[in-house]
């Protein structure tokens, strides 16, 4: 069997992502699902520092061109359209959707946004 | 959900009291597409120059059966595909500005949503591999060809390889595949078919073409191809006639036009040895090189290391013997290609074992690393050997 990566069309050059980097898990904060729902907030100072603002949490990192970029492949839907099934049988057929060259890295512990500030006495 | 407003970014910035006089005026708002969760997205890391070739415009393909090991193939390279998982979350997003890329942009509005479009924990890593090519040759195998006057009932037989299919079994790159096609002397027949010639019927043609440049007195380096289809063309296919040179000999074309061929002497001789030790199991190795110059064209020449790879002499039987022995026979893997040769002679030297190892070789490795790995050396007779690093039952 073989699978083709393909180049998804257009004109111009493969899309450039981003890739974030974050430590521990993804969890839904609603009980919904992920779909849809907010991750954060991502500012970067003049300096050019990112800084990620998630629920109560303000993480710093830094840009980091990779050295071995990334392709992003999509695996194509059964029943979407694409190229005819070759003779040894029905292929899955990857496209290479976009190209990732540069990262954000979230290294640092997270701190605390503290929300609830206790009144002066 | 509604997206959020640019009201509801400052106030979360200043809940988290960050001076928005220090951060660059544009925010994105990440949020999950609808299709992140569902794992339709992987990530492949690049190695140098596939990144360049997807820029241009080239596709890559993984080809592999249920039980293959799955691999990466650009046009011209065979990479070998690996989970690497990560600890960290790795989130993918289109459209999420670099810091450079804002400050370049004097336009950038104020607040770009971004919806992140998958995440993984791990991703797939490459590594350069050698071409899997033992399988070309296996299917070609399948069904040889032996000549117009075969008595083999063509409806019968199935096996038949185009390029495409060959492309569709094969785990290695176009180009690996139609160099090695080349380096096993495969031609297509019926114009589509690729197929490798049987071995007798391959040194019937070199036989007529042996006997043709005997009798007419030719230099073994000036054979001309004219004369050649002329004088055998009644005996066997013309296609078969011109195959066998370019199987044999190096094809070049004088001031005057005419094509002739350089044969090789090397890869004749070869052969004729093949034909020789394939009868029997193994030789008394006097009397086989005796018979092997006697059977060798007027003018060659035969020497023992023109047989590296196909046959392998026993220095320590009285009297000194030797056998046929293919490094095609042998397995591709790294591993069982030792044990196979480990269980063939216990000690081998690194002249004798050579030929049979080559050809595992990776890229920028050397035989010497090989050895290193898969082996252990010890003196003998003052001779440097190598046996197996397990014991060999």
């Amino acid at each position: 069997e073989a699978a083709s990566l393909t180049r998804s069309g257009g004109a111009g050059g493969l899309a450039q992502w981003v890739l974030v980097e974050l430590q521990g898990e993804v969890e839904p904060r609603q009980s919904g699902g992920l779909a849809g729902s907010l991750l954060g907030d991502l500012h970067y100072t003049r300096e050019g520092v990112p800084v990620l603002i998630l629920g109560h949490h303000i993480l710093y990192g830094k840009v980091v061109q990779l050295e071995k970029p990334f392709a992003v492949l999509v695996k194509r839907g059964a029943g979407e359209p694409g190229p005819e099934p070759g003779p040894a049988g029905p292929h899955a057929h990857y496209t290479v959707t976009a190209l990732i060259k540069t990262k954000l890295l979230f290294k640092t512990r997270p701190k605390p946004i503290i929300t609830n500030v206790p009144k002066k006495v | 959900g509604a997206m959020r407003s640019r009201g509801e970014v400052d106030a979360t910035l200043q809940t988290a009291k960050l001076n928005p006089a220090e951060l660059l005026p544009t925010v994105h708002c990440l949020s999950f597409g609808p299709q992140a969760a569902a794992g339709q997205c992987c990530l492949l890391q690049m190695e140098p120059g596939l990144c360049a070739e997807l820029e241009a415009g080239r596709s890559l393909v993984i080809r592999g059966e249920k039980d293959e090991q799955a691999v990466l193939c650009s046009k011209d390279k065979t990479y070998d595909m690996k989970i690497a998982d990560t600890s960290n979350m790795l989130l993918f997003i289109p459209g999420c500005k670099t810091p450079e890329q804002l400050n370049a942009d004097q336009a950038s509005c104020n607040i770009i949503h971004s919806q992140i479009a998958g995440f993984a924990n791990n991703y797939w890593e490459l590594r350069r591999c050698r071409p899997k090519l033992k399988k070309l040759r296996k299917l070609l195998m399948e069904d040889p060809y032996e000549g117009p006057d075969s008595r083999k009932d063509q409806t019968l037989t199935f096996s038949k390889y185009t390029t495409e299919d060959l492309l569709n079994l094969i785990q290695a790159s176009e180009e690996e595949i139609l160099h090695q096609l080349q380096v096993i002397d495969a031609c297509k027949i019926e114009g589509r078919y690729w197929r490798i010639l049987e071995f007798d019927y391959e040194m019937k043609l070199l036989n007529h073409v042996t006997q043709l440049i005997d009798s007419e007195s030719w230099s073994l380096s000036k054979v001309p191809l004219r004369t050649c289809l002329e004088e055998l063309g009644s005996l066997e296919p013309t296609e078969m006639i011109e195959h066998i040179l370019v199987s044999y000999g190096r094809k070049y074309i004088d001031d005057a036009g005419e094509v002739y061929f350089e044969m090789h002497e090397d890869k004749i001789c070869r052969a004729i040895a093949q034909m020789l030790l394939q009868n029997a199991v193994k030789f008394n190795l006097s009397e086989f090189q005796e018979v092997w110059q006697q059977s060798v064209p007027e003018g060659m020449t035969t020497r023992l290391d023109q047989l590296k790879g196909l046959a392998l002499v026993d220095k320590s039987s009285r009297p000194e013997t030797i056998f046929l022995l293919k490094v095609d026979d042998l397995p591709e893997d790294n591993q069982e290609r030792f044990n196979s040769l480990f269980s063939i002679r216990e000690k081998w030297t690194e002249v004798d074992i050579t030929p049979y190892i080559q050809d595992l070789c990776a890229e920028k490795q050397t035989v010497g690393a090989l050895l290193t790995k898969y082996a252990r050396s010890s003196m003998q007779n003052g001779v440097k050997v190598y046996n197996s690093r397990r014991p060999v039952s």
